[in-house]
């Protein structure tokens, strides 16, 4: 038989043997961390969705300025 | 340098909006626009927030501006290609309890995997990972309806092999509802993958070809719009 961990890897795997709710609290945490860095709460621009806009405005910084900023760069970053 | 540099570049996402089913009634309608109007939310993009285009299957898709949820998209439609109606989809779906006792009803995962049946990339992995979480939750106990929705769902060559090998028979007789189960039974991974690769292709263009006339309808308004 083969195991989840086999297939997919342990981090998966750990995510499949978790609870609805336990998957939640999870995600939760993961959020406050994103949020605390300034992520912002618009989704990536999707091309490929029926619904994608071009036009459309992109939303301010969830905070109002992100709060994360690029300090320093390495020589392939474009 | 894992999973959170991917969020940080932009390559990896977790979903950041939130997607309604809902009713399109008029007494409904109200109901979600006193629901909106607590969020501040405001329709963005087109088509405009009237049932007319949610009957037709498209969506509204709002951002909110309340403090607590300001910025957040939330995306309202009632009707998926392929899906059954929301009366069915409510009875069908799932409740689940927080500890600060918030309900949230889930859409069921059979009727979430074939609303995910896109022609977008980004829907095949989340349905792939989706039935196998489910498969190796319940495999040890699993109900002939759950080795149904395997059999019939299953994205994964080596589970459907071995599901195939495991329940030969209920392979054979859902081979009339899924052409690939045939390739299964022959314990064939190559062969399989293949064949999986052509069922996805087969419904990312049947949902483009389903999305067609109301792109072009978005598209008209989207044009009224800039001309006004």
């Amino acid at each position: 038989m083969i195991s989840a961990e086999e297939l997919v890897g342990e981090e998966q795997a750990e995510w499949y043997a978790m609870t609805p709710m336990e998957r939640w609290r999870e995600s939760g945490k993961l959020w406050e961390v994103y949020l605390a860095m300034g992520g912002s709460l618009d989704p990536e621009p999707d091309t490929q969705s029926p619904f994608f806009d071009p036009e459309e405005p992109s939303p301010r910084p969830v905070d109002g300025g992100s709060g994360l900023r690029v300090v320093r760069r390495g020589r392939v970053q474009p | 340098m894992g999973g959170q540099a991917c969020v940080l570049y932009g390559a990896a996402e977790f979903s950041r909006d939130v997607d309604l089913a809902i009713i399109a009634s008029p007494a409904n309608l109200s109901r979600l626009r006193k629901a909106l109007a607590e969020l501040k939310a405001d329709v963005i993009a087109v088509p405009p927030f009237q049932l007319k285009y949610l009957r037709k299957g498209h969506a509204i898709h709002f951002r909110c501006f309340a403090p607590e949820t300001n910025g957040l998209r939330v995306d309202v439609m009632t009707k998926m290609r392929g899906v059954d109606s929301f009366a069915k989809l409510w009875r069908r779906r799932v409740t689940l309890e927080a500890r600060n006792g918030t309900s949230y009803q889930l859409m069921s995962l059979p009727d979430l995997v074939t609303a995910k049946k896109t022609q977008r990339d980004k829907d095949w992995p989340m349905i792939r990972r989706l039935v196998e979480g489910n498969y190796f939750k319940h495999r040890e106990n699993a109900t002939r309806s759950q080795l149904k929705f395997w059999f019939l769902e299953l994205r994964t060559a080596e589970l459907l092999l071995a599901l195939a090998s495991e329940h030969p028979k209920l392979c054979h007789t859902l081979a009339t509802r899924r052409r690939l189960l045939k390739f299964g039974a022959l314990h064939d991974k190559v062969t399989l993958t293949e064949a999986l690769f052509e069922e996805e292709n087969a419904e990312r263009e049947a949902d483009r070809r389903y999305w067609a006339p109301l792109k072009a309808e978005l598209e008209k308004l989207r044009h009224a719009r800039l001309v006004r």
